[in-house]
């Protein structure tokens, strides 16, 4: 186990190394020019500036200078400034992180919360009438694009019942919690959608294993409810299982707020994301990127690490 | 294993009229008379999906017939250009002349949605034709060969999954200025080839440790005949009902994309850039975005279904393997 683990850390580090060097390649391509970006314009008028400010950011020198010598600052904790509106990166990925993670969050948390019921009874009622009905509804959940929800939801809540704002974000500092939860809810319930169709077919599967223990049967030979059963004897040994899962799929969320974010207007990493591809802001492009792989990386790491854990026989292979 | 119904009698050789022996079935022997048997097998949900599909595979072609014979068809609009104004009629309601209505620029709605199923077909066709093919080949060679070109391939492929999905394709595409579909079905094609080489090398694994495979080399077959005819064949049933789950994944992507405007671009029409479209009339009215999102979920519930349903079957005939 501690030769694997090394070896996957080995791995993580040079995926890092490389996932680095293909995002500052990639970036590298785009068209436009950040100094005219960031002069507007006029900079197409006065190619001495440009020139200059070139010189000033050392533009001019050969990638991969650059690339060695942003790692050296990413090293050394400097993701290095925006171009354009001059924010340190990793400020502006500390300022919008929160906004991310609390929607990835709470999308776990109502993914959770809907799917521990739907997966429980539809094992209890295996192959009946509401079992293939909340199987079609994952099913249905599973497939319905997050934008399209999301769009629905904002016509649906918004425009005919007024529940909730369709755009925009309170923070939690600024104006309390149940104003936070009000911007909240709609994107937080587009992004669950996936993860809680997920959860509930793992759940229905786990359980109907549980189901025919030796120790359900004799519970029901004892004569306790069938509600009590399925809660105290059933979704325990399940639930390991399931939350495992559940705060392993935080890390997939937070790669997939993107679109969400820019539907709902929401101050998130994702908009920021995109307004930085849109501005051609170099450094600001990576900086996210680097930081939505790394989350990425080592959360599908930890996955791998913890099946190896919990499941021997993948180990011989 | 799912519950396929036990006691219906078995058609399918009767049907052949093959007399041999139904326990001695083999891959070879349900090849043959294999899609009837397969399509009265199915339950009725996944003939639904089946017909689905075949409805928006015929509605894309038929969408783009009048490209080649340069006249409208019926069902089209005649005045429908996907990049003009329609005729001044907008925002109206389902109607004999618009069957799904029109949007706020009086253009019809099925017409754009008919021409958004060719975009998302063939963005789907071309992931689905790239990974099995090179995915399939490279995931193949890598498994059964092994040594350091398999080491060197899993590297790569760690590399470009370790992007979310949407955040690679968004840094990628967004260095093209002009994006059309042959374009955008190139840089998906090649983007969505990574999970193939995993899955064919995964199922070569496996085949590689078979009984016949085992029997080839022990006569001295060649490894290249080996690979083309013992493992590939069959590592292919798994890679085609991947290819199901995935065109429906690729088809949800492409639809973001476009919503966020960096796929095809306007006025060419896309399910997603018509929902983006739409949002911006969205108080005037809600059909631009209704259809286009319902086709999008139904196409991809029906690809859904239909590779659920393909993968439990190949799990009962790989285990007869």
């Amino acid at each position: 186990m501690g030769k694997i683990l090394i070896v996957r850390l080995a791995r993580l580090i040079a995926t890092l190394f490389a996932v680095s060097l293909l995002t500052f390649l990639l970036v590298e391509q785009l068209p436009g020019d950040p100094v005219i970006a960031l002069l507007g314009p006029e900079g197409l008028y006065d190619w001495d500036t440009v020139e200059r400010i070139r010189e000033e950011l050392k533009l001019n020198d050969p990638t991969l200078v650059r690339y060695g010598r942003w790692v050296g600052d990413v090293l050394q904790g400097d993701l290095g400034k925006s171009y354009i509106t001059d924010q340190p990166v990793a400020d502006a990925i500390r300022d919008r992180v929160p906004v991310t993670l609390e929607l990835a969050l709470l999308a776990t948390v109502i993914a959770a919360v809907c799917a521990v019921p739907i997966g429980a009874f539809s094992a209890y009622r295996e192959g009946g009438r509401l079992d293939r009905l909340l199987s079609g509804f994952t099913t249905a959940a599973l497939s319905i694009p997050g934008f399209v929800a999301a769009i629905f939801f904002i016509w649906l809540f918004t425009l005919k019942f007024n529940w909730f704002p369709s755009t925009g974000w309170n923070r939690i500092t600024d104006k309390g919690l149940w104003a936070n939860l009000k911007t909240a809810i709609l994107p937080a319930s587009a992004l669950a959608l996936a993860p809680l169709a997920v959860n509930a077919r793992l759940i229905r599967a786990d359980m109907i294993g549980t189901l025919k223990e030796d120790y359900v049967l004799s519970a029901r030979a004892k004569g306790l409810k069938s509600r009590y059963i399925l809660m105290r004897h059933a979704l325990r040994p399940s639930a390991l299982t399931a939350v495992t899962v559940f705060g392993l799929q935080l890390g997939g969320l937070i790669g997939g707020t993107v679109v969400i974010e820019t539907i709902f207007a929401l101050p998130g990493l994702g908009t920021r994301l995109i307004s930085a591809i849109y501005q051609r802001d170099v450094l600001m492009i990576q900086g996210i990127t680097l930081f939505v792989a790394t989350v990425y990386v080592v959360v599908n790491t930890a996955v791998d690490l913890l099946y190896l854990a919990l499941d021997p026989r993948i180990r011989r292979q | 294993m799912p519950k396929r119904a036990p006691f219906r009698p078995r058609r399918a050789p009767i049907l052949s009229g093959t007399d041999k022996d139904p326990t001695t079935s083999t891959a070879s022997d349900s090849k043959r008379n294999g899609l009837s048997a397969a399509i009265s097998d199915m339950p009725i949900v996944v003939k639904l999906a089946l017909f689905w599909l075949l409805f928006i595979v015929t509605a894309a072609i038929y969408a783009r017939i009048d490209r080649v014979t340069g006249q409208a068809l019926p069902l089209q609009d005649p005045f429908y250009q996907p990049f003009l104004f329609g005729e001044a009629s907008p925002i109206e309601g389902p109607s004999a002349e618009h069957i799904l209505g029109t949007d706020v620029l009086s253009r019809d709605n099925f017409s754009r949605l008919l021409h958004g199923a060719w975009v998302s077909l063939i963005v789907a066709l071309t992931v689905v034709a790239f990974g099995i093919v090179f995915g399939g080949l490279i995931g193949a060679f890598v498994g059964y060969v092994r040594g350091r070109a398999e080491a060197v391939t899993m590297l790569g492929l760690d590399v470009v999954l370790a992007f979310p999905p949407l955040v690679l394709l968004l840094a990628l595409v967004s260095i093209y200025k002009v994006r059309n579909l042959t374009l955008i079905a190139l840089v998906f094609g090649v983007l969505g080839i990574p999970t193939y080489v995993r899955i064919a090398r995964a199922s070569t694994l496996a085949i590689a440790s078979r009984e016949f495979v085992q029997a080839a080399e022990a006569i001295g077959t060649k490894r290249a005949a080996i690979l083309f005819r013992e493992i590939i064949p069959n590592i292919l049933p798994a890679l085609f009902a991947y290819a199901l789950i995935n065109a429906g994944f690729v088809i949800v992507i492409e639809g973001t994309l476009s919503y966020l405007g960096l796929s095809v671009q306007i006025p060419e029409p896309t399910w997603g850039n018509m929902i983006n479209e739409g949002r911006r009339d969205i108080r005037m009215t809600i059909l631009p975005i209704l259809w286009p999102g319902l086709f999008l979920t139904l196409t991809v519930v029906s690809l859904n279904l239909l590779g659920d349903w393909a993968q439990q079957r190949i799990a009962v005939r790989s285990s007869a393997l």
